[in-house]
């Protein structure tokens, strides 16, 4: 087989942060080739035209965990990215039409908390502020690889400790409390803070938008910390301008201006390698590239049980990949609406950002749902309406309207998503309609997104939105797989570059970036062969 | 067991036991002619073997006599029933899956190795973290030390169980439902946890500490009942010459300037003491026995945030003859071992659901055993008594109150039963049921939780049974929790007591006292 082009790096998949390592691979002067099976790179993270004239961001629709080091190390802003406040950060609706505005500015949510609970006003910025120590200590942890656990080496331990000093400056017995947060249900850890039921509901959104996890389920404490990073230290949840894929679209010319190739409409088929290295990629088509190193921006399911021939993996990595919870939870509805609706009983303009997510038991019931294998019955959701702050995306006086909705198991134990996937949208409408009476006459274009939709749409398996399921068991040292969370891979020259690698999902481009400091590092060994 | 070692250390000890009998919820009791009921905790195997040793437990009556076997019907009728031996597991595992019953033996294997790395870490006091104190940092690397015991495997293993739920790690290893659940069980019993719970998977391994003579997740009868364990430590303490009162209410710790001088009885005497310690457990010791001004308010809201919810009943049973189970009658050996209803890992995720939201499992998970087919000490010749501990029924009712819905509570059990014992109700001579409420208003478990409070992460270690307290000391001078709320937790092993006792003899040497 004779070899048609040969580069120094593959990229497969044009997912946002494949795009921030080939930016930085070419940076330092490497040949990189990234190549998108779609017509636009992105991955998730694109605009999409649902209806002639409204454009949404139908997968990921907001932004507050993008590294700095990628904002400005890539000089986005230069390359269109703008991004718009989200304010107030989010309106918690409940069932009797009441609403809790909250807002990026924690003294704003106080007057409004007020209103339910005096106390609860007040425990609120402590609380922040308490969660905050705790985001701002792990913050440094998401631009660096993981130790290697049995050898670790000694500026990844003196690095550790460092981190574990500064935590311990709250005070021995307040740190204490901070270990005691991340295995905690997130159920647990609100009530113990606040008495209403709206603010320990939407907390809790916060914490579990995206996994397959409840209220009451240990360690979802955790994913408030997580959400909580984007806070802590004055930043805010923002939409892009123009949608998720000016930023994507702005990484590539980023890319491509360091000089990188980005080749789209170009499906990878396998990941070439024998004797345990790796030798370049095979597209669709039929064509090979060769290479000295492949970076994989996809899942690493996808990546070791499809992309990568079996015979170069063990057994007994194989059946780890193939215990990797990466079952999706999370559908995606996205309306186009002729006109503005209004929440039930509000006399305020229709918010940015509303959850519909009443109670924490709520939560937990459609959570119950899933658990068995079925959609639940009465979903929890996350509503954005980015045409409030980003006139662009629609006609003057209309809107579009983009829900998250959990939870919607990608596995299902009867029926199947081609057959439910209106039942679901139809149920998410008439829920919708309740808080906000007559949007459904206003929908002009419905896009219903199951987790099926959304493996096939953007190749994440299984539809799970970070590459595989956040939880404790799968962080850190452990993600994907323990002993390979350093980007390495078993095949010599292999990596992985997105979600399912350190520090996990969400619009981050950290993997990416740590991703491509792991390759300049091995470089030396590799570039060589 | 505090008493014990303090005995035996040359100290003047006073035992106050509120009831008339002793033990807390290791007991024996008489509660109808003729049938010795193993009221609460019904078998043993986490007692430490140093305690064992120590005290000299055996020559005090203590005898344990191993439950070996593992019996769980089906409503199909089908069963799961095997013997101690790895010879008799495969060939039961086997009726269902050939590559299960192989994996079986490894699974116990890795388990047991995991628990082994876990035991020496009862016996040790917690570090507290954070704390740059010589003494403390000694103990850290006391633990790093046992952290090198393990291969990187295995300490990936180990952070896996700590965080992934029984299901989950199960589902790596097994396919048979049945099979799966009855290890699901082991991780949820006496917990507000389901299945599918994150952090269960941890207390499934945490069962295979046990040991009887060597032998790990080997649990037993004792002989004449739990009550014995309870009754051997006070023959043992009373030998070194701790004195034991029954009947004697401890109504308040009294404290004088900071400092624990004694406790007052219901009856008005009181008794003074230079350390006074408590094995009730933290919620009744710091907001009953005290008042809240006598303690920092930082910890009066970390006690009350304390989880201490119970989830379990118990209902005991004299029968008038041996229970015979559809799937597989008579008064076999499948009636001398561990029974379990739970037929599948749904099935104990949809109890853990109805507690969840504040109702008793409209079918519960029971874990049955009949103690009498190997001890008859506990019954009349061709009697005998079941023990059923039952998941769930959660302490906080969402409807009504355990005293109103402890009939109809009862009734779910047997409906339960006789789901899988046809002619239940018709052997029954007396039924016993005790809920949450009942395990707290007699045998004084607040919230009755078996465990003096949840067995969760957030809970155990430094952190029990709050943040800065988990070294057996209190705000209080001379104060000093000795029971299941501190270090190591729940189960009847000894260790909270042997370490408290460990500690005071330490702050007395150092003339803290």
């Amino acid at each position: 087989m004779t070899v048609a082009e040969s580069y120094d790096v593959v990229i497969v998949g044009g997912g946002h942060n494949g795009l921030v390592a080939a930016t930085y691979l070419a940076r330092a002067g490497s040949r990189v080739l990234v190549l998108e099976k779609q017509g636009t790179v992105g991955g998730a993270a694109v605009t999409q035209e649902i209806a002639p004239g409204f454009r949404c961001s139908t997968g990921a629709y907001m932004v507050g965990l993008l590294r700095p080091e990628v904002i400005e190390g890539l000089q986005l802003a230069t390359r269109g990215l703008q991004f718009l406040p989200c304010e107030p950060a989010v309106v918690a609706l409940g069932q009797d039409h009441t609403a809790l505005r909250l807002w990026t500015d924690s003294r704003k949510s106080q007057s409004e908390i007020a209103a339910h609970s005096a106390k609860d006003a007040e425990m609120y910025p402590r609380f922040l502020e308490f969660l905050g120590h705790f985001a701002k200590a792990l913050d440094p942890l998401m631009v660096r690889a993981p130790p290697d656990i049995q050898s670790p080496a000694y500026n990844d331990l003196w690095f550790l400790f460092r981190r574990a000093l500064r935590l311990r400056r709250v005070g021995t017995v307040p740190l204490q409390q901070l270990l005691r947060v991340p295995p905690m249900p997130v159920k647990d850890l609100v009530t113990e803070w606040f008495e209403t039921e709206l603010l320990r509901a939407s907390l809790a959104a916060d914490a579990l938008l995206g996994t397959f996890q409840g209220p009451w389920s240990p360690g979802t404490a955790f994913g408030l910390v997580r959400h909580l990073m984007a806070t802590a230290d004055g930043g805010s949840w923002r939409f892009v301008r123009g949608g998720m894929g000016v930023l994507s679209d702005g990484l590539a010319r980023a890319a491509q201006e360091a000089g990188a190739t980005v080749r789209t409409h170009t499906e990878v088929a396998r990941i070439m390698s024998s004797a345990g290295r790796v030798s370049g990629v095979e597209t669709a088509s039929g064509e090979t590239i060769g290479a000295k190193i492949v970076a994989s921006n996809a899942d690493p399911k996808r990546t070791f049980l499809h992309l990568v021939d079996p015979a170069e993996l063990s057994p007994e990595f194989l059946l780890q990949v193939r215990n990797y919870e990466m079952n999706g939870a999370v559908a995606r509805v996205n309306l186009a609406l002729d006109g503005a609706p209004r929440l039930a009983g509000d006399a305020e303009d229709l918010p940015p950002h509303f959850r519909i997510a009443p109670s924490l038991e709520y939560i937990e019931r459609a959570y119950d749902d899933a658990k068995y294998g079925s959609a639940s019955a009465e979903p929890f959701l996350d509503v954005v309406v980015p045409t409030v702050v980003d006139p662009t995306l629609a006609p003057s006086g209309k809107h579009v309207m983009s829900a998250l909705v959990q939870y919607a198991p990608y596995n299902l134990r009867r029926g199947s998503w081609d057959k439910d996937r209106d039942k679901l949208g139809d149920r998410v409408l008439a829920l919708l309609e309740d808080y906000l009476p007559g949007l459904e006459r206003m929908v002009v274009a419905r896009q219903v997104l199951t987790p099926a939709d959304l493996e096939s749409a953007f190749g994440l398996t299984e539809g799970h939105i970070y590459h595989g399921e956040m939880t404790l068991d799968q962080l850190y040292v452990l993600r994907p797989v323990p002993g390979w969370s350093q980007y390495r891979t078993p095949v010599d020259g292999l990596y992985l570059c997105g979600s399912g690698a350190h520090p996990g999902g969400g619009i981050t481009g950290a993997p990416g970036y740590n991703a491509a400091r792991q390759i300049l590092r091995d470089w030396p060994r590799l570039g060589r062969a | 067991m505090t008493a014990a070692y303090l005995a035996r250390a040359r100290k003047k000890v006073v035992v106050l036991e509120r009831r008339y009998v002793l033990g807390g919820a290791a007991v024996t009791e008489e509660v109808y002619p003729g049938f010795k009921f193993t009221v609460c905790s019904y078998v043993c195997s986490l007692m430490r073997p140093q305690i064992i040793r120590d005290l000299d437990l055996p020559s005090h009556g203590f005898e344990v006599i191993p439950q070996e076997s593992s019996f769980t019907p089906l409503p199909d009728g089908r069963y799961l029933f095997h013997r101690g031996d790895e010879e008799d597991a495969f060939q039961a595992i086997a009726k269902f899956s050939r590559r299960d019953a192989e994996a079986y033996p490894r699974f116990g294997r890795l388990m047991a190795k995991m628990a082994k790395f876990i035991v020496p870490t009862l016996s040790m006091t917690p570090p507290n973290i954070g704390s740059m104190r010589i003494s403390e940092l000694r103990k850290l690397l006391a633990l790093n030390k046992q952290r090198k015991e393990l291969t990187e495997d295995e300490l990936y293993t180990f952070a896996r169980l700590m965080t992934m739920s029984a299901a989950d790690y199960l589902d790596e290893w097994f396919e048979t439902d049945v099979l799966k659940a009855g290890l699901c069980a082991s991780g949820i019993i006496g917990t507000l946890l389901g299945p599918r719970s994150p952090g269960t998977a941890y207390v499934l391994m945490h069962h295979y500490m046990g040991e009887i003579d060597g032998a790990y997740r080997s649990w037993g009868y004792v002989r004449g009942g739990m009550g014995m364990v309870s009754e051997s430590i006070a023959r043992a303490a009373r030998k070194f010459g701790a004195e034991i009162r029954v009947n004697a209410d401890v109504r308040r710790i009294l404290v004088r300037n900071g400092r624990a001088i004694g406790v007052e009885l219901a009856s008005g005497e009181t008794l003074h003491a230079k350390i006074v310690a408590s094995s009730a457990d933290p919620k009744r010791t710091f907001l009953k026995f005290l008042e809240r001004s006598e303690l920092p308010p930082d910890f009066v809201r970390g006690i009350e945030n304390f989880k201490i919810e119970g989830s379990s009943g118990k209902v005991n049973l004299a029968l008038k003859e041996a229970p015979s189970f559809s799937a597989l009658p008579g008064n076999g050996p499948q009636l001398q071992g561990a029974i379990s209803i739970g037929p599948s890992v749904d099935y104990i995720e949809k109890a853990y659901d109805d507690a969840k939201y504040g109702n008793y499992s409209h079918r519960p998970y029971v874990d049955m055993c009949v103690p009498s087919t190997l001890d008859p000490t506990l019954a009349p010749p061709g009697k005998h008594i079941m023990s059923c501990f039952v998941q769930y029924a959660p302490y906080t009712l969402r409807k009504g109150t355990w005293e109103e819905r402890r009939e109809e509570f009862g009734e779910t059990v047997i409906d339960t039963i006789e789901e899988y014992i046809p002619n239940i109700r018709k052997i029954i001579l007396h039924k016993q049921v005790l809920s949450p409420w009942d395990l707290e208003q007699v045998f004084g478990l607040t919230g009755g939780n078996i465990f003096h409070g949840e067995l969760t992460p957030d809970q155990l270690l430094f952190l029990r049974p709050i943040a800065g307290w988990a070294q057996y000391r209190t705000p209080i001078k001379g104060l000093y929790l000795c029971g299941s709320g501190a270090h190591p937790g729940g189960g009847v092993m000894g260790a909270p007591g042997m370490n408290a006792a460990r500690e005071i003899l330490r702050d007395w040497a150092m003339l803290k006292v």
